[in-house]
């Protein structure tokens, strides 16, 4: 029997949902002295109007939803999708007031790719977009990488147990610290310190090559921002082929790596386990597969005799590998070049890259190196008993922070999430087929939204028809949140509607 | 007194001929490049191969566009970025319909030719209007592979100009209503705070 919710579980549902959206609208306060300081007074005006649009919600759904109860495993699991879903429809309001979309529809697609760090975008005119607005797309993407349940975790949360479960709901499940809040904190701890370091290095490499140093900033820290939260977006429509430097490229190689790796990988390391990076199944899985996709790509590329020598060749191959494997969704090359000059093979490797994906508690998307490493021992280890006496016990175990034995739980918790991914990258595909797309193209775009890359292969644009972006729409949410906290809300919905 | 009317007729339409003009001008469109960006990132020798090449690779092109961002100097070169797209000649502040993504490309030109462009491109500004002429390449051995063009020779076509975005007033109105509102919702969540749902348990 569905249970039909009461009012208490919509009051704590709505108490917390408006903590998030007021941290949202607090977060608008730096695009906002951003355009100040540029004297971008209309889109400042258009900040004013979307902080006070997020207050009035916040503030609004706290005040009808006053209760002292504290969430349970559902109430955060449905906080989570659904504060996702409002703080997509008010961040989109700069984006809408700034003239540069077609639609609503084209704004919330925007913000929701940069809360889910996919760095697909259908603004249209970006070269002429604020300085304002360019922060806040790079802000939403930051913050999302964090998670932006995260944020108000940090700052907006005080000692509730129930944290843990919105938390969890957001597709985090590490504790770098005995308490939920800290690890809020600990993961904005190592985000910001490696915010100070990238975006100097990044300001100090573009002023090297040429930019003004207001410009070498601004650029360096949202680049930044797009790397490690493997965003993706940029300032400028070139991407970052824009800066024309493999210094820039290498720096960028590294932050995009680095925001790859599960924040308990980064903490462990922070705490001074060295060794953990070596150890750790996920830099393995991702170390295999990435060298793997690369040889790969660079001898089709080679074949092909897309590009003029060996350097020029591995430049390429490997920023947009790792791009794509890291899902960052950077690009040297125009979106069209995929089709253009890597051919079939060259965009099959690279959907492959993008749907294994990041790390877990990563900012990064897709299946995941955990997953993929222990389907990886599970097989082995399956291969070792049918090579074994029946008599013989085989145990088999992975390294993630401590040693951890496989069990038939764990390995079938990673099959279940890697066949949700799998068959949400296929049904994406489908309907991009029957748009009319090329079956790669299709596959390309549609993995790319749903493990948050970011790539294009030229199909997302302003004029590609509605229901394929309301299906990349729901593809990025669905793998950002990895599945249970979106089914956790519709579930929620539907027992509001059909509950007894 | 007829007399005054008279003169002040002729000023008010030099006025606005002299103002008109340049409007005019500024917003006059400029033939379509030939090969556009597009085509350059597209056109295939033979359509689905990539071994055969991009089919203007290696050839000189004449190639205009927007200078969009900045000009980054690099010792006696330096690279711009050239838009032909739908926000060439004005862009969204100014009125312009949206017409797509930017498109454009990177152009590797001698550093002191850049110095002729007055205006790069950006919010606050509409970017001046050049014409290169050089070689495209498709992958470029010298600059990593990168698709860019290499250019000999550079030619002001219309110059750039500071782009205005006033505010409109149901903008302000707006702004002022809804602060005002989460002013006062603020206040009333502080003070009702305390009284709360009596909790039920989970």
């Amino acid at each position: 029997m569905i249970v039909r919710p009461r009012k208490d579980d919509h009051l704590v549902i709505g108490k917390y949902t408006g903590k998030v959206i007021v941290g949202v609208g607090l977060l608008m306060v730096i695009p906002l002295l951003v355009s100040l300081g540029f004297g971008e007074w209309d889109t400042a005006i258009d900040f004013v109007i979307s902080i006070s649009a997020c207050l009035v919600f916040g503030f609004g759904t706290q005040l009808f939803c006053r209760t002292e109860k504290d969430m349970n495993w559902s109430h955060g699991l449905v906080v989570a999708a659904g504060a996702w879903i409002w703080a997509t429809a008010l961040g989109a309001l700069p984006h809408y007031l700034s003239g540069h979309a077609g639609s609503y529809l084209d704004t919330l697609f925007d913000v929701m790719s940069g809360y889910t760090t996919t760095g697909l975008y259908l603004l249209q005119d970006l070269d002429h977009v604020a300085n304002g607005l360019n922060m806040w797309r790079h802000l939403l993407t930051y913050a999302g990488g964090q998670g932006i349940v995260v944020v108000a975790l940090t700052f907006l949360f005080k000692g509730t147990a129930g944290a843990y479960k919105v938390y969890v709901g957001e597709g985090k499940d590490e504790r770098l610290m005995p308490n939920v809040i800290q690890t809020a904190r600990a993961i904005w701890l190592v985000s910001l310190t490696w915010l100070g370091v990238g975006t100097v290095a990044l300001t100090a490499t573009g002023i090297w090559l040429g930019q003004g140093p207001v410009r070498a900033f601004f650029h360096a820290m949202w680049v930044f921002m797009g790397a490690w939260s493997t965003g993706g977006f940029a300032p400028q429509s070139y991407n970052t082929l824009w800066f024309h430097s493999l210094t820039y490229e290498v720096i960028c190689i590294v932050i995009m790596i680095a925001g790859s790796f599960n924040f308990a990988l980064h903490w462990a390391m922070w705490s001074g386990d060295r060794k953990e990076i070596r150890k750790n199944v996920e830099t393995i899985s991702m170390f295999v597969t990435l060298t793997l996709t690369t040889m790969i790509a660079t001898f089709w590329l080679a074949k092909a005799n897309v590009y003029p020598d060996a350097m020029s060749l591995f430049r390429k191959v490997f920023y947009q590998i790792v791009s794509g494997h890291t899902t960052t969704g950077f690009s040297t090359v125009y979106a069209r070049a995929f089709v253009t000059q890597w051919g079939t093979i060259g965009m099959v490797v690279t959907t492959i890259a993008m749907a294994i994906g990041a790390s877990a508690c990563s900012t990064g998307g897709g299946i995941k190196g955990i997953r993929m490493g222990i389907m990886s021992k599970a097989f082995l280890q399956d291969i070792r008993r049918m090579i074994s006496p029946e008599s013989a016990l085989i145990a088999q175990k992975f390294h993630h922070i401590r040693d951890v034995w496989l069990d038939d739980g764990l390995v079938r918790s990673a099959l279940t999430i890697s066949i949700a991914y799998v068959t949400l990258y296929a049904v994406g595909t489908v309907i991009g087929v029957l748009y009319g797309y090329p079956i790669a193209e299709a596959a390309f775009e549609m993995v790319s939204a749903a493990s948050n890359t970011g790539l294009s292969a030229g199909v997302t644009a302003p004029s590609m028809p509605d229901l394929l972006k309301i299906t990349y729409f729901f593809g990025m949410w669905l793998g950002r949140l990895e599945f249970m906290s979106v089914f956790a809300l519709f579930g929620y919905a539907w027992s509001i509607v059909r509950g007894k | 007194m007829r007399r005054l009317a008279t003169i002040a007729a002729a000023v008010a339409l030099i006025a606005s001929v002299s103002v008109a003009v340049p409007a005019w001008a500024s917003d006059a469109p400029l033939p379509p490049n030939k090969p556009d960006s597009t085509e350059l990132i597209n056109k295939m020798n033979v359509p689905g191969d990539v071994t055969k090449g991009l089919f203007w690779n290696g050839k000189t092109v004449t190639f205009h566009g927007e200078a969009i961002g900045e000009v980054m100097v690099r010792g006696d070169y330096a690279w711009i970025h050239l838009n032909d797209d739908a926000y060439m000649i004005k862009n969204v502040e100014e009125g312009a319909k949206l017409g797509g993504y930017n498109s454009g490309m990177a152009v590797w030109i001698p550093s002191a030719q850049t110095k002729t462009i007055d205006t790069y491109g950006d919010y606050q500004h509409e970017g001046s209007i050049v014409e290169i002429e050089g070689v495209f390449n498709g992958a470029c051995k010298e600059h990593g592979g990168d698709m860019d063009i290499h250019a000999t020779s550079l030619k002001v076509l219309r110059e750039g100009h500071v782009v205005a975005d006033p505010t409109p007033p149901w903008k302000a109105i707006l702004a002022v209503v809804l602060a005002v509102a989460a002013g006062a919702l603020y206040w009333a969540e502080r003070k009702y705070r305390h009284i709360v749902a009596p909790n039920r348990g989970v």
